[in-house]
């Protein structure tokens, strides 16, 4: 990957959160008495984004691709093995607890399960009045008011302010857990699969809600889902994971219309498609295999065994994420970087995943119109070869 | 028609107001408390447990109605011809009298506040200490929490009555060196199963949920973690007091514990040992009341286990469920059987 532009530039004030090169390796203990480290798991590797103020960057990959993992670096609720994680140009990876504590307001959490993540023992008023308590900034009836405020604003009866989690159901806890994520008026959400627990029919509601505040508030979201269309619903920036590493990035039409990493090709294809036309006419790509381990991950391209188009340099060379160098639609990147007003030196431009480009870590990225259901028959020769 | 329609609707209004009482937020301490009270052992238990912390309290009322202090010797009332004990009833002993022809109620009643005294305060103490240490241990763990683990290991390893005995020796039997004794050999089971749970609660989503709101460590183990312990740690607690009352009867029969002539459960057993040939109400009744006591906050504990833990509504559902089913598979087999009868 290009370096990336450390100096503030005036396009600065437009990223929120700037990940760079974060890291995070989990070691993995054995023996029974005296524990030594007999491995890593790679949960993140190597991975650098930003997220633009008031916008969302939606984060999309299968079980174990280190979404969440990714999320809770961004967060400060678990520390990097290196790199870096800026909010608001600070650094929050070298800072102690304490110091921590005024960027926590910055940035909140919403968690996937309603049912967890909410403490049963606690009532609703004592769990969104948290934050107010944490951080010492209203006591008393004002307290009290200003959660019910929040639990109105979130679409709960403000009356209800006594009872405890279990009395609601997973909509409405999950409007719990807006409402505690809000509190302290944060400028960046991230929200961990926030509706994969929920039913289809109060997905939507709770998206709709997620918007509604985006725009009353200016917040971002870093929005995790595995969901796709989700995330194409939610998203301005869609960045791609597999295997602790982002393999595409791109605006979010931009990515979902003309995807060139061949797992996301594959993602995108295994989407349950709503209209019976449609799901018949796509061609769905099966992917061999399972994803493989992250305590030991496959060099060169991560995807390789499974990658349809995979040939020799891809177990070799690791292939960065780079802009589309055949320039298949030379208007396009001309035009986004003219729309966004912004040039490759600033850090919004640059080949950084949530940025403007539409960036694959590719060595053989996938032209539109290119068949990869039939190209997997051909390419199996030669990864057999390959492995 | 109309007669069952309005039935129908009294039943309907009658239900719509049920459901809308029913909805009013029952907290977890009113369900239990509802569980609870349909477990008539465990009531019984309660009841028990209460008269005699009742008994207890009011030991000197008792005292002074039968004119028997506890530690007054009755040479002439209260033995016999040949300097025995005399049985329940006689001259006014409504319990009978003890070596000394001291009044064995009276003493019986001052041995349960030494009892209840040691069980619940000794107890109480162990559970603020085992929650402290377990909850410790467990959210911070690793070096904290192998120490803090080792150290309840090897406590919970300990031969408690050697260690009892030579603690008594070395301090002199008291009350104090009792609580003591009780207290360390009880937290450490406590602290066992806190650090257990805490292990298993503080990965929950809401403990991050409270870190990412900024909430330091002992907010998130005192405000976030131990409302969720209270269940497990009050069951533990009253199945904590019996076995310290158990304890202290054991101290004071081997001498080591409440020292004669106070009374305690376990030194009037000690002697009513000597004496059981001839006065078999002496060894009896403190046994009685010693058995009656640990039994009654057993039960007690088991039922408020019961009451706390939905699971076991189900598991008693799902047995219910079981001999529903098998009936109902023996009558269709008893069918077939019939048919099969009718059709050869």
């Amino acid at each position: 990957m290009a370096p990336l532009m450390a100096q503030p530039t005036a396009n600065e004030d437009d990223v929120l959160v700037r990940v760079e090169n974060a890291v995070k390796y989990f070691p993995v203990k054995a023996g029974g008495f005296i524990k030594h480290t007999v491995g890593q798991v790679h949960a993140v590797d190597d991975v650098s984004l930003v997220i633009e103020r008031g916008k969302t960057l939606g984060l999309v990959g299968e079980t174990g691709s280190g979404k969440s993992t990714l999320a809770r670096c961004v967060a400060g609720l678990i520390p990097v093995t290196s790199g870096q994680v800026f909010i608001n140009g600070t650094d929050i990876t070298k800072l102690s607890r304490g110091a921590m504590r005024p960027l926590r307001r910055e940035v909140q959490m919403i968690f996937q399960d309603p049912y967890s993540s909410l403490n049963p023992r606690r009532r609703v008023g004592a769990i969104i009045g948290d934050p107010f308590a944490i951080h010492k900034t209203a006591t008393g009836a004002e307290r009290k008011r200003k959660v019910q405020e929040l639990m109105e604003r979130v679409g709960l009866n403000p009356e209800h302010y006594n009872r405890f989690p279990a009395e609601f159901s997973g909509g409405q806890r999950q409007r719990i857990g807006v409402a505690r994520a809000l509190a302290l008026r944060p400028k960046l959400i991230i929200c961990d699969e926030p509706v994969s627990a929920l039913d289809v029919s109060i997905q939507a509601q709770v998206l709709n809600l997620l918007s509604d505040l985006q725009q009353e508030y200016g917040l971002s979201y870093l929005f995790i889902a595995h969901d796709l269309e989700v995330v194409r619903h939610v998203s301005d920036k869609v960045a791609v994971m597999y295997l602790g590493r982002i393999g595409e990035a791109a605006p979010a039409e931009e990515l979902y219309d003309r995807p060139r990493h061949p797992y996301t090709v594959a993602l995108l294809s295994a989407a349950p498609a709503a209209d019976p036309d449609t799901a018949a006419a796509r061609q769905r790509i099966i992917l061999t295999g399972d994803v493989p381990s992250p305590i030991d991950p496959p060099a060169g391209c991560r995807f390789h065994p499974r990658c349809p188009k995979a040939q020799e340099i891809c177990a070799k060379v690791e292939p960065q994420l780079v802009r589309d160098q055949s320039a298949a639609q030379p208007g396009d990147d001309g035009q986004q970087a003219a729309d966004a007003g912004q040039t490759d030196a600033s850090p919004m431009g640059g080949d950084v995943p949530g940025g403007w480009a539409h960036v694959t870590a590719c060595h053989f990225p996938v032209v539109p119109g290119e068949n990869l259901a039939t190209a997997g028959a051909v390419a199996g020769a030669g990864k057999g070869d390959v492995a | 028609m109309s007669v069952t329609e309005a039935a129908f609707e009294a039943n309907e209004a009658q239900r719509g107001q049920d459901s809308v009482t029913r909805v009013e937020g029952r907290t977890q301490w009113q369900l239990t408390w509802r569980r609870l009270r349909s477990d008539r052992v465990a009531m019984i238990s309660l009841a028990v447990i209460i008269l005699m912390v009742i008994l207890a309290i009011i030991a000197p009322v008792f005292a002074s109605i039968t004119g028997h202090p506890p530690n007054t010797a009755y040479p002439i009332q209260g033995e016999n011809e040949v300097g025995n004990p005399i049985g329940p009833g006689v001259n006014g002993f409504l319990l009978g009298t003890d070596s000394t022809g001291r009044d064995v109620f009276v003493r019986i009643l001052y041995g349960a506040r030494i009892s209840l005294f040691v069980g619940v305060v000794s107890t109480a103490i162990a559970v603020v200490l085992g929650v402290v240490i377990g909850l410790i241990a467990g959210y911070f763990g690793g070096i904290v929490d192998t120490v803090l683990a080792r150290f309840t290991d090897s406590v919970l390893a300990f031969p408690y009555v050697i260690l009892a005995i030579a603690l008594a020796v070395v301090f002199g039997p008291s009350l104090t060196i009792i609580m003591f004794m009780v207290t360390f050999f009880s937290w450490a089971g406590i602290a066992r199963i806190v650090r257990g749970q805490t292990l298993s609660i503080k990965e929950k989503e809401y403990i991050e949920a409270a870190r990412s709101l900024g909430a330091g460590p002992f907010r998130i183990m005192f405000l976030d973690i131990l409302p969720n312990l209270i269940a497990p740690v009050l069951v533990l607690g009253t199945l904590y007091i019996p076995n310290a009352i158990v304890f202290e009867a054991t101290l004071s029969f081997l001498g080591l514990g409440v020292q004669p002539p106070t009374a305690s459960w376990g030194n009037m057993l000690a002697d009513a040992s000597n004496f059981y040939q001839v006065a078999w109400w002496y060894l009896l009744f403190p046994a009685l009341f010693l058995l009656i006591t640990t039994l009654a906050f057993n039960l007690l504990g088991d039922g408020i286990r019961d009451a706390m833990d939905p699971r076991t509504e189900r598991l008693i559902a799902a047995r219910r469920m079981r001999k529903r089913r098998a009936r109902a598979r023996k009558q269709a087999a008893a069918a077939e059987v019939a048919a099969d009868t009718v059709n050869g």
